[in-house]
């Protein structure tokens, strides 16, 4: 499958099949139609990688996407101070703020322990998050890892790492969907629900 | 608790060497004949993956998927009470199963694990007492499955914990810096809390299975030989935690996690002896059936249905008493049989008899229901 075409078909083939979730069959299918789009839509794209790639990189603080420096989320001073919630992904920061719950700061740590995938915590941004809690005077970690293995695993670990250091360190709570069914919720989000139930106040 | 489930009616495209077959089973026992080869083992194969989402010979999607096919479809009706439920599986050469039930989607395939439940005995059976401990713990996860659906998540996670420990171990080298240590010290946690969830779930299946076991062994063989299912962690006094910790070292020479529920055992013993040393082939046979049989009780028991028993071909290797006295123990709900001979212990009585040949069934003497 690898080396079939020749040329710029190949290279790009090769290039598509490099991102996250694309196979070699998706790849050549992705670059065939790229092929056979009017040369406007295909240059649109590659305009908008290339633009992407200048213009937008990391806030300098949060590791959030940002135009400048430092993003827009870190530099709105009507946000609280001293709270920060951590978060894998810059989706993730996107997810929180349609919630409009959280009103604090954001460390985007850009993944999660996964050894199988090479990622230990010198590739995340964990050392730039403790450099953060003195100068920022941090009082409260909120980690918003993801609930699986990997999210899990890197929420103990900031926790050992933050406990000792004096800030108050919570996880974000896992359970049911609001508006919905309780019939139709999986078996793993109803068992967790349970497990983690509170008590009427 | 639910009402009795009986398997009604099973499609099966292009699976394996079955182009286009249907089958519709009456309650009660359904013999499959054919020559070896022709695809009647397929036919159990297709209705264990419709309530496994896995082969029980343990072959991959592609083997499934008829040569030169990319998909291969399952489906199947169900009826327990007044409810008829059409269950449906469609398998992908190199990509996810898709599942339905009732034509609609499932978010993911694993909800369907515990719609059809299914006992398989197989000729292959003996490995589950002559064989290394990995295959009785692969046994005493299926039947956790099989019981309550939800443990198959506990079992990812614990493969998926042991192969991120076991790459970090890898990756470390034999004297780590202090932050591969603190990494390793998170998966050792993580592993301890599962790892303990999982191994407290197949102690009490232990002790919930043995009793069974000794009923069954009893009517089966006759005797009234001493039964054990003693269920051995080496870490048990100490705890998963300490005892990860005091393998620490260990670990990191020999790059491997050297403790942990995938290195427990359990143990059956005949007589005050390990079966699997000591018992005689015979013995051994029992054992095996004695497992199955109390699985299917105990699934019984607790979701208050009987699972669908599959035999593949396991009545030609027992003597003629035995064969008569495990057909005695199926006598309720539905059994679905192999047999390449299509010879029956005296006072069976098939309510449904088909053939198979190469892929296609026929059905030579209909007894239906």
């Amino acid at each position: 499958m690898s080396q079939a075409y020749e040329g710029p078909i190949q290279d790009l083939i090769d290039e598509l099949g490099r991102l996250p979730g694309i196979g070699p069959k998706s790849a050549q299918r992705l670059a065939f139609h790229l092929l056979k789009v009017p040369a406007a839509d295909a240059m649109r794209l590659a305009d908008a990688i290339s633009e992407v790639k200048r213009r937008v990189s990391f806030c300098s603080r949060c590791f959030n996407v940002s135009e400048h420096e430092i993003c827009a989320l870190c530099s709105d001073s009507r946000r609280e101070d001293g709270v920060i919630c951590v978060v894998e992904e810059p989706r993730d920061v996107v997810a929180l703020e349609r919630t409009g719950e959280f009103r604090g700061r954001y460390h985007v740590l850009q993944g999660a322990l996964n050894p199988l995938e090479g990622v230990g915590p010198d590739r995340l941004k964990v050392k730039e998050l403790l450099a953060r809690l003195d100068p920022e005077s941090i009082t409260e970690v909120i980690i918003c890892t993801n609930p699986n293995i990997e999210g899990e695993a890197t929420a103990m670990y900031l926790g050992r790492l933050l406990k000792p250091l004096g800030v108050a360190v919570s996880r974000l709570a896992s359970g049911l969907p609001v508006g919905g069914d309780l019939e139709y919720a999986d078996e793993l989000t109803l068992g967790r629900a349970i497990e983690q139930r509170r008590s009427l106040d | 608790m639910e009402a009795e489930v009986l398997l009604r009616r099973l499609w099966m495209e292009d699976f394996r060497n079955h182009a286009s077959t249907e089958l519709t089973f009456p309650r009660g026992l359904t013999v499959v004949t054919g020559a070896n080869g022709e695809g009647k083992t397929n036919i159990l194969e297709a209705i264990g993956y419709l309530a496994a989402l896995k082969s029980f010979r343990g072959a991959a999607v592609d083997v499934m998927v008829r040569e030169g096919r990319s998909s291969a479809v399952l489906r199947a009706e169900l009826e327990s009470g007044e409810r008829r439920r059409l269950i449906e599986a469609q398998l992908v050469v190199g990509g996810r199963s898709r599942v339905q039930v009732d034509r609609q989607p499932l978010k993911r395939a694993r909800d369907l694990l515990g719609v059809l439940r299914v006992v398989v005995f197989s000729p292959d059976d003996l490995v589950l007492i002559k064989g290394g401990p990995g295959e009785r713990r692969r046994f005493l996860d299926d039947v956790l499955v099989s019981l309550r659906p939800r443990n198959v998540a506990l079992r990812a996670d614990l493969e998926r914990i042991l192969r991120q420990r076991n790459t970090l171990l890898r990756q470390a080298g034999a004297r780590p810096d202090p932050m591969t240590l603190g990494t390793l010290d998170v998966w050792d946690e993580k592993l301890a809390e599962v790892g303990a969830a999982l191994v407290a779930a197949r102690r009490e299946l232990t002790e919930r299975l043995l009793p069974h076991v000794r009923a069954h062994y009893g009517v089966l063989a006759r005797t009234d030989a001493h039964i054990e299912l003693v269920y051995e962690s080496l870490w048990e006094e100490q705890g998963l935690a300490a005892a990860l910790r005091a393998a620490r070292e260990e670990d990191l020479r020999r790059r491997v996690t050297t403790v942990g529920p995938h290195r427990d055992e359990l143990v059956v013993t005949l007589g005050g002896l390990p079966a699997r040393s000591h018992g005689s082939q015979g013995e051994q046979r029992s054992l095996v059936l004695a497992l199955r049989l109390a699985t299917r009780e105990l699934i019984t028991e607790e979701v208050g249905s009987t699972p669908v028993v599959l035999l593949d071909d396991v009545l030609s290797e027992l003597d003629g008493e035995r064969a008569r006295r495990l057909m005695g123990c199926l006598t309720a709900a539905q059994t679905i049989l192999t047999s390449a001979t299509g010879t029956l212990p005296p006072g069976t009585e098939p309510a449904a008899f088909y053939e198979v040949v190469n892929g296609t069934v026929s059905t030579p003497r209909p007894r239906g229901e």
